[in-house]
């Protein structure tokens, strides 16, 4: 299949989606719902198209808008491009498919709210921005559309505008996230200001000519910005809040894919196809090898201890975010070893990983909680008894992020420690630590579920069918990943970072050569 | 603590980006001559080419809606967002239509 003829739809049919949804919802509810799921289902297709396409030839897709070529009558870019290699095209199949679910899941789960035209607008604008992250070859426009998927994700944590945590949790995460879009913005402005472009690969070619301080203090807002927007610890304490708050499926959303696009796919396509051959690597990834430990070992820790069992997912997030980045620091640190590869890809596979199983138990969670009315773990007890399928989803998902071997998320973890292992014995140790805290919270949780029923419980039933599908096909995809870890791992993670560290094939697809 | 913190980090970012607004090694302010031609080539080509490319007499809104057309659909959907957003925010609650 021809990737690049394709590739528009991914932004044509959301974008067509969301600014038609205001009048398909003059048709009723039903037609409102419908349409949402023929939209994002359509958008999935696509998305799963695009990436087998990118994934059978190996190759980069490089589409420009406007035109047959970006270089116009001169040698540099004068348009936009989109630019997806292997590592873009997976991250567009992790949204369209997390969304999709999400959004099948939304239509028995927000039954009972209001306003839901705007939920359905809002959330394929999520998933709008989110694509255009993932494929975009332009800075500036990556930033329009991290606004795009920041300004709507505000929007939906604090979409349950009756609750006084959602306004909070709402408000708090809109003043950090502008502050942190804002550090973008300036480091965007200061390379144009130095450059002279915004493309991102020819940014890369101007760059490694002529390296200057002011993209040092580009590099510098860029990772403080992005960083904030991936929910790394000094800086997660609005993630913490966002999470629990939001409705469920939103949850599900910014947990499993907001905050990797928005922040671990910047950074990696930011510090590797932009500065890679202009900046200290090794520098690089030990600032941000730190920063991972200290959110490997806080996040995980802090999600012990509590009692709310979606803040204690949003904690999670936060440890495993911490992976990731441990993973992208080594592979930078690292870079061109075959441990800096095995990091990347451990990396990369835990990104994809920790989407499907973070959703599942955000989706697990929505479902308890929608039976229950109480987020409070001392309040279930027992609901293994009364919702026996949930409490099976929820098994599987925390073994899978634990890292149990027979589950997706082992052989994601198993590249990260081993390479860490390698790099430094230290960082592997504390990678260690990282998941004994994460096991003792996820274990505690497993302990209450499958206790003696209370009082509450006993009313309790699995949920419809709306909300046990987009489960059930989360819990088929972790076991099914499971059981070809060193497979996917070979066919898809590691070309997928030959990809990314393959800054100059970036570059010259472009430029056509040059 | 906390605050000295954030005051002193602040002062440290307000440093860092005085030093590179020095033109000898940081940013150039109102280049002309061969520096025009260096760091705005860009811009030198949507002047030279405009007019022929796209066919509007005002280059910005040629960019704007030509070039980068693209990033002034996502400027749209951002305001649509931010009003779907709002309106969906400032809605009545729910315990109050019951």
């Amino acid at each position: 299949m021809n990737g690049e003829a394709i590739l528009p739809y991914l932004i044509i049919i959301p974008l067509f989606g969301a600014f038609s949804m205001p009048m398909v919802n003059l048709l009723g509810r039903k037609s409102r719902e419908a349409w949402a799921v023929i939209i994002s289902g359509a958008t999935l297709a696509v998305g799963s198209a695009m990436f087998y396409s990118v994934w059978e030839n190996r190759g980069i897709i490089v589409y420009t808008l406007g035109a047959k070529s970006p270089l116009g009558q001169a040698n540099f870019p004068i348009r936009i491009v989109w630019e997806v290699d292997l590592f873009g095209a997976l991250m567009v199949f992790m949204v369209t498919l997390v969304s999709f679910l999400a959004v099948l899941y939304s239509l028995g789960y927000m039954k009972h709210d209001t306003g839901l035209d705007k939920y359905y607008t809002l959330i394929i604008i999520l998933e709008l921005g989110m694509l255009g992250i993932a494929i975009t070859g332009d800075l500036f426009n990556f930033y329009v559309f991290l606004e795009i998927m920041s300004i709507a994700s505000y929007a939906l944590v604090a979409f349950r505008n009756d609750t006084w945590e959602g306004i909070e949790a709402g408000i708090k995460y809109m003043f950090v996230g502008s502050i942190a879009s804002a550090f973008i913005l300036l480091g965007i402005a200061l390379l144009y200001g130095q450059y002279g472009t915004l493309t991102m690969s020819y940014l890369a070619l101007k760059l490694a000519e002529s390296p200057s301080v002011t993209a040092k203090v580009a590099l510098a807002l860029f990772i403080a910005g992005l960083l904030f927007k991936s929910g790394a610890s000094p800086v997660h304490m609005w993630l913490a809040d966002a999470h629990p708050a939001a409705p469920s499926s939103i949850s599900a959303m910014l947990s499993g894919l907001v905050i990797k696009i928005g922040g671990i796919y910047a950074l990696a396509r930011i510090l590797f196809s932009i500065y890679g051959a202009s900046i200290s690597v090794k520098t690089v990834g030990w600032v941000i090898i730190i920063f991972a430990c200290i959110t490997l070992v806080i996040g995980n820790a802090m999600a012990v201890i509590q009692n709310d069992m979606k803040r204690l997912l949003a904690y999670s997030s936060v440890g495993q975010i911490g992976y990731i980045l441990l993973g992208l620091g080594i592979g930078l640190a690292a870079y061109g070893s075959q441990t800096g590869e095995i990091a990347m890809a451990g990396a990369i596979y835990h990104t994809f990983n920790h989407a499907l199983m973070k959703a599942l138990l955000f989706l697990v969670a929505g479902a308890v909680i929608h039976q229950l009315g109480t987020r409070n773990l001392n309040e279930l007890s027992g609901i293994a008894k009364t919702m026996p399928k949930t409490t099976f989803a929820f098994l599987i998902g925390a073994a899978a992020i634990i890292g149990m071997p027979p589950l997706n998320g082992f052989a994601s973890k198993w590249l990260i420690y081993e390479s860490s292992a390698i790099f430094n014995p230290i960082l592997g140790a504390i990678a260690i630590i990282g998941t004994a805290f994460c096991t003792a919270a996820y274990v505690r949780v497993l302990y209450t579920f499958f206790g003696r029923p209370s009082e509450s419980v006993m009313k309790a039933k699995d949920p419809e069918g709306t909300m046990l599908w987009p489960i059930i096909l989360l819990v088929v995809a972790i076991i099914v990943m499971g059981l070809f870890p060193w497979q996917i791992s070979e066919k898809i993670m590691i070309p997928a970072v030959k990809a990314l560290e393959n800054q100059l094939a970036y570059v010259s697809t472009v430029l056509g050569g040059a | 603590m906390k605050r000295t913190i954030a005051y002193l980090s602040l002062l440290f970012i307000l440093g860092a980006l005085l030093y590179i607004a020095n033109p000898n090694y940081g940013l150039k302010f109102g280049p002309g001559g061969s520096e025009w031609l260096a760091l705005r080539y860009t811009d030198n080509y949507y002047i030279t080419h405009g007019l022929k490319e796209v066919g509007g007499m005002n280059i910005v809104t040629d960019i704007v809606f030509d070039y980068r057309g693209y990033d002034t659909i996502g400027e749209a959907t951002v305001l649509f967002t931010a009003i779907a957003g709002a309106i969906a925010l400032l809605r009545p609650w729910r315990r109050d239509e019951a």
